[in-house]
């Protein structure tokens, strides 16, 4: 159960879910991936993906301008 | 969700490749695969001697500030971002045979990005079940 950690910061739309895309290409079932993204897109970006996906959005906050978004890969095949 | 993104890029100026990038590389990441068709003035910037790109005449005074922008928001390219949507999913670039043939470029002259020239047949064969748009 890894946890792996994407800094999205500072990123423009889509780059955070291509980020966050590119460690879930590396994550297992069972792993978490946090996100940290400045996008003010990014919010119902990564709830449409997790819908897609059916991944689990486990947590979804944002402070000082900052998203944190903690899903649990659950999807992958 | 449709099956797959057809993008027909036709226009030449700056502005219409930021949607090409946008759209491509958000679909790449949903898993919706995509075909782009580049045809018309959109064509000279997918050669090996890309011009530089252009905003549209009309829109002048408002480049500065989109400049500064997409600086200021650390926008990649669009040649970046279908780059990295090629690499995430399933996206094809093919240019129109028509139109190479038009302004005399050949296979050799394209850039690494274009999978292939095909004729619109093709390509509309290709897209059949897919949502189409026109840039």
């Amino acid at each position: 159960m890894g946890e792996i950690k994407v800094d999205a910061r500072g990123m423009a739309c889509p780059g955070p879910i291509s980020a966050l895309i590119r460690a879930y290409r590396k994550a297992n079932n069972g792993d978490t991936i946090e996100v940290l993204a400045t996008d003010p897109g990014f919010k119902p970006d990564v709830q449409a993906w997790v819908k897609r996906t059916g991944n689990e959005l486990v947590e979804l906050t944002e402070e000082g301008g900052v998203i944190k978004a903690v899903i649990k890969v659950t999807a992958k095949k | 969700m449709a099956k797959g993104l057809g993008i027909v890029m036709f226009s030449g100026t700056a502005d219409k490749f930021i949607p090409l990038g946008v759209l491509t590389q958000t679909a790449a990441n949903l898993g919706v695969p995509v075909k782009i068709f580049v045809t018309g003035f959109a064509l000279l910037y997918f050669t090996k001697k890309k011009p530089e790109p252009r905003f549209p005449k009309e829109f002048e005074d408002f480049v500065p500030k989109i400049h500064e922008g997409l600086e200021r928001v650390n926008a990649p390219s669009w040649y970046d971002m279908l780059k990295d949507a090629k690499d995430i999913g399933d996206v094809k670039v093919y240019v129109c045979s028509l139109m190479a043939e038009v302004v005399g470029v050949k296979k050799e002259d394209l850039d690494p990005i274009v999978d292939d020239v095909v004729g619109a047949t093709f390509f509309m064969q290709e897209t059949g079940d897919y949502e189409l748009i026109f840039i």
